[in-house]
């Protein structure tokens, strides 16, 4: 318990250090906002327009469909403010061998790497939008206000998943030095993962259930706020994240013995 | 004539050392255009239809954006901004070497691993979406897609060159880069056909140059257009004014230039 409560701490301190570091500069922040909410604007004009066409998809409707895609805003944003910006920095760490400082201190690597940069602006505009997505959609669908609690844990446990992708992919980096491509695959594994599970069939359902799991990080929330709840697809989620967390640290763990430490 | 096939030979060999970050990205790739083909069937299976494209036209239309993605659009900005942020444009000031030219020769050669490795992704996906693929019935047409692709590969090389550009004026050029790439990217038709975007927009977007980089190729492909010739024509129309401004804004910007770094 006090090694849960040392890592709360030391998360606080590395959240304010980057939060006064990200208030230096103001533009940029405006920008980055500006940046997602034109991205997220054509995510929406992409699934408006197919919408135009269709009633359904996979048997989702359209505010459905917007519920789905807010979600993954949201998780990205948890992500950036947990994980991501570090693990987009690994190569760099890799090549000049200042991964050597994260190996000497007193807390896991992975833990380090992810606390190291967390960042509130990076994807700030993609959550606030996922948010107003998901809001929008939500007062449309009529799933009563008892959804939500339910909702957020499953936004938890896509967290995980995610989480537990973004490491196995990044083990990698110690045989390939840099992480920018490894990171693209980890960007592509979210950019796919706003269409609905539904319409994945046969052999490509099992992969992208277990090996690639994009059919459950935003439909497994999303079917509990859109009405669509499922408990065999929550306890599948569940048992993915488990299984995926531990086969990435071990993985991870494995892989930090090739580190080679470079240049130092 | 010769120091361009130097660059061109030295960029190939670089690019066939780095290879591992190429054969990771056709990975991702290929997993975004997997999701949509399976996206597309769903959508079909439910007895939707997206205008006037059939299941196959639309798989279709799909493989021959992977493809042209990588073959045809260009992604060298990125570098271009990294060269006159980092002040190495300096050595292209007193070199006799023409800039547009040297960059369009970076941007062939670090295609050819891409477009071998992508052409076996798109044969792999062909072999178990086959039946759903839309092959053209005059084999002509594939004679004019080729000509088509040929001529978006310079436009886009033109356009991709001229965002680059903007770097001379701005300092912080990342998110502006990556919004006007989007921007003609979305235009072109990559995300979806243009004749499905709601009329006012397909309007936009058919007055724009930007279509004949993606769109008219694959419509040429799928025998959708009445007269390639016209298209073509109007795409060469393009391509030389597009360099003209690619030219100006180049002047321009050697003025404003100020030589950071080295």
């Amino acid at each position: 318990m006090c090694a849960v409560r040392r890592t709360f701490r030391l998360y606080g301190s590395f959240l304010a250090q980057n939060l006064k570091n990200e208030m230096v500069y103001r533009a940029n922040f405006v920008l980055l906002v500006g940046m997602d909410l034109f991205f997220m604007g054509i995510n929406v004009a992409f699934f408006a327009i197919l919408y135009a066409n269709v009633t359904t998809i996979g048997g989702w409707t359209f505010h459905q469909t917007l519920i789905l895609v807010g979600s993954v805003g949201l998780v990205r944003e948890a992500a950036y403010l947990l994980f991501r910006q570090g693990f987009l920095e690994l190569g760099d760490y890799v090549r000049t061998g200042q991964f050597d400082a994260l190996l000497v201190k007193p807390i896991r690597p992975n833990i380090h790497l992810g606390f190291r940069h967390v960042s509130l602006t990076e994807s700030l505009g993609e959550g606030l939008m996922g948010l107003a997505l998901v809001g929008y959609g939500f007062a449309h669908v009529g799933t009563g206000w008892a959804a939500i609690p339910l909702y957020v844990l499953m936004l938890g446990v896509s967290l995980v998943i995610y989480y537990a992708f973004c490491l196995a992919i990044n083990s990698a980096v110690f045989w390939i030095i840099k992480s920018q491509e490894l990171n693209s695959i980890v960007y592509t594994f979210m950019e796919t993962a706003r269409y609905p599970r539904d319409i994945y069939r046969g052999l490509g359902k099992a992969i992208f259930t277990f090996v690639i799991p994009i059919s459950l990080i935003a439909t497994v929330p999303a079917s509990v706020l859109a009405g669509r709840l499922d408990w065999g697809l929550i306890a599948l989620a569940v048992i993915v994240a488990v299984g995926m967390m531990s086969g990435a640290t071990v993985l991870w763990n494995w892989s930090l013995r090739h580190y080679s430490s470079a240049s130092s | 004539m010769r120091k361009y096939l130097t660059v061109f030979r030295v960029n190939w060999q670089n690019s066939l050392q780095y290879r591992a970050p190429t054969v990771i990205y056709i990975l991702g790739y290929t997993l975004y255009i997997s999701v949509l083909l399976f996206l597309w069937t769903a959508i079909y299976g439910e007895g939707g239809r997206m205008g006037p494209y059939s299941l196959s036209e639309m798989m279709t239309y799909y493989l021959l954006q992977f493809v042209i993605n990588s073959v045809v659009l260009s992604y060298v900005s990125w570098e271009i901004i990294d060269h006159i942020r980092e002040g190495f444009f300096s050595h292209f000031l007193v070199k006799p070497i023409n800039y547009f030219a040297y960059w369009f020769t970076i941007n062939l050669s670090g295609k050819l691993f891409e477009t071998v490795l992508i052409l076996l992704a798109a044969a792999g996906i062909g072999l178990v979406v086959g039946p759903h693929v839309a092959f053209p019935s005059d084999p002509r047409t594939y004679a004019t897609f080729l000509v088509a692709a040929g001529l978006g590969l310079v436009l886009a090389f033109e356009l991709e060159f001229c965002i680059g550009l903007i770097a001379f004026w701005l300092i912080q050029v990342r998110v502006f880069k990556y919004m006007l790439q989007y921007a003609v990217f979305f235009f072109a038709g990559t995300l979806l056909p243009l004749d499905l975007f709601p009329r006012a927009l397909a309007e936009v977007a058919a007055r724009l140059p930007f279509q004949y980089l993606v769109f008219v190729p694959i419509q040429i492909f799928l025998e959708k257009r009445p007269a390639p010739l016209a298209d073509f024509a109007a795409a060469g129309v393009w391509i030389v004014a597009v360099y003209l401004l690619a030219r100006w804004v180049l002047a321009r910007g050697i003025v404003r230039y100020e030589a950071v770094g080295n």
